[in-house]
């Protein structure tokens, strides 16, 4: 297969290929698909046990200055102020948000993780090829603000471990694991990839200072590693091997696409894109008020408070089997009475879960029924003129076929990316009576 | 993906260049997708195929399958009756992939045309088509 030959390759792209992976281009990279285990063996792994992504495609760009905090505040949609301690004291290095950077129309240009690193020092992670992008809308946001911005790509290496044994994995191979793992609440982190940086205070065995966050894109508990690109290699094997006793496997974008789906989060460019970034599934990552009335503070794009009532609504659905649509089509949404709806935005199948009676369950779920086996249900988003009810069945249509699908607030049951650290180092294996926390 | 030379091409059934193969078992005609379909699909999760007692045209559609990464139709190449659906593919669709020749088998068709195997490629020739394509 011609990949062409002007596509970006990480420093795993030779691992990849002589691990037999199949490689597909992505927005600019060449990046693995699934290996020889295939994507339904690398999805369940995620949920079951665990499973490492190279994720180094991703855009990381720094932000320093006095005027870095302005700068998000005024062009970021979440609201850094609640980072603030609750006695009115400074903000609390080490925590990480989910939001979006809007044009002045409220569109996305696209979706990012800001970390606060420390006093005016924060990273900003956006997707494969679009850190110039927001470099450039970040410039052009700057006013009066100082600061400067270095597009990190290419020099930071960056691995996704992702799944409930992720934490004895990278306990394995961390140097004192518990100081570093233990107080790590979800969306918080700890370190830094340039050893010479003064916080950099978290190492692994192999020498690599490590950015290890809580975070991840698969709805499953997990960490994303951050490292220099040079140490990229030697720490990819290193977690392997240690990952070896837990069930551990490479997992390529198939793989991703599917969990971060069946876990109602978005694709930028794909869910998310050149329309009004409200009436989603993602609340949490705009500045809302307590009673959703009105935002907590002003920001580029913040009209789309404004057009709630008039823009079209992004809701998620499940199907009944794994059959899809293709999006490429594209796949329309029609009524009950063949009436056209709206567009299908992402459409896969999630291979963890299916259905019994009008329940979903997954594989993992603590009260599955007997012989339960997840034969898998598509899902995804769809985007309608006017807001679906939760239990509405729709159907999906594209130029094959037509799939019933029903809309619904959740999808993949039992998912684990909330559940205390605690309860993940100390345990093996899944755990069978928790919920989400 | 694996290369070529990693793939198996037995040389006991045919192959259409639309990469199904086609095996005659007495006056049957059994009929799956080749080991290099399967391995350009990916995980194979779903297998649409059509009612026993149907008929088809030699390279009509007969069937879907839905792999991870997308929807693949399958082409008849021979013309006939379906006798037989490979009903175990319901539960288990990965066996496409693991047995490709063998267990993950298809349909099974009572041929109207006697030549259409014959003008079926050799797993040379199919081979050799394949390694065009790289």
């Amino acid at each position: 297969m011609d990949l062409g030959s002007d596509n970006l390759k990480t420093p795993l792209h030779g691992w990849h290929t002589s691990h037999g992976a199949t490689m597909a281009p992505f927005r600019g990279w060449e990046m693995p698909l699934w290996y020889p285990s295939g994507a339904v063996a690398e999805h369940l792994a995620v949920i079951e046990g665990c499973g490492m992504f190279d994720t180094s495609h991703m855009s990381v760009i720094s932000l320093i200055g006095p005027g870095s905090f302005d700068l998000l505040q005024s062009c970021f949609t979440r609201d850094l102020d609640s980072w603030r301690q609750r006695n009115g004291g400074p903000p609390r290095s080490g925590r990480a948000a989910f939001g979006a950077f809007l044009n002045d129309l409220g569109h996305v240009i696209d979706d990012a993780v800001v970390f606060f690193l420390a006093l005016d020092t924060y990273l900003v992670v956006v997707n494969a090829g679009k850190g110039e992008e927001v470099c450039s809308h970040l410039a052009a946001c700057k006013g009066s603000h100082v600061f400067e911005l270095d597009d990190l790509t290419g020099k930071i290496g960056k691995i996704d471990l992702q799944g409930p044994n992720s934490a004895r994995i990278l306990a394995k191979v961390l140097h004192e694991p518990e100081r570093a793992l233990l107080p790590m609440s979800y969306f918080s982190f700890k370190g830094h990839f340039d050893e010479d940086s003064p916080l950099a205070d978290v190492f692994l065995k192999n020498g690599a200072a490590v950015l290890v966050s809580r975070t991840g894109y698969t709805g499953e508990f997990g960490f994303e590693l951050f490292v220099r690109s040079a140490m990229l290699g030697d720490t990819w094997e290193l977690i392997l091997a240690a990952g070896k006793e837990f069930g551990l496997i490479p997992c390529g974008l198939a793989a991703r696409d599917s969990l971060r789906a069946g876990a109602v989060l978005p694709l930028s460019g794909q869910d998310i894109g050149s329309w009004p970034f409200i009436n989603h599934p993602w609340p949490h990552a705009l500045p809302f008020n307590e009673d959703g009335t009105g935002f907590t503070k002003d920001f580029l794009g913040d009209v789309v408070l404004g057009k709630r009532n008039s823009a079209e609504h992004t809701q998620a659905f499940a199907g009944y089997d794994p059959r899809k649509v293709s999006v490429h089509d594209p796949a329309v949404v029609l009524g009950p009475d063949g009436t056209d709806l709206g567009i299908v935005l992402t459409c896969v199948a999630d291979m963890a879960i299916g259905r019994v009676g009008n329940r979903i369950y997954s594989v993992v779920s603590p009260d599955k029924p007997d012989g339960f086996k997840a034969k898998g249900l598509s899902c995804g988003f769809v985007r309608v003129r006017h807001r679906l009810p939760l239990g509405q069945v729709v159907e999906l249509k594209d130029k094959r076929r037509k799939i019933r699908v029903e809309i619904v607030e959740d999808i993949r049951p039992d998912r684990t990316a909330l559940r205390p650290m605690s309860l993940m180092i100390e345990r093996r294996g899944v755990g069978s009576d928790e919920r989400d926390s | 993906m694996k290369e070529i030379h990693e793939l198996h091409f037995p040389e006991t059934v045919r192959y259409a260049h639309d990469h199904e193969w086609a095996r005659q078992e007495n006056d049957i005609v059994v009929v799956g997708i080749s080991d290099y379909a399967q391995d350009q699909l990916g995980d194979i999760t779903f297998v649409e195929l059509p009612q026993e007692g149907d008929f088809f045209e030699k390279g009509e559609e007969f069937g879907t399958l839905e792999s991870v990464k997308a929807v693949s139709e399958v082409f008849m190449p021979v013309a006939g009756e379906i006798v037989a659906i490979n009903g175990e593919l319901g539960e288990s669709p990965r066996l496409v992939n693991e047995d490709p020749y063998g267990a993950g088998w298809l349909i099974k068709v009572r041929p109207t045309n006697a030549t259409d195997l014959e003008n079926l490629m050799s797993a040379n020739e199919y081979e050799d088509m394949l390694r065009g394509l790289e």
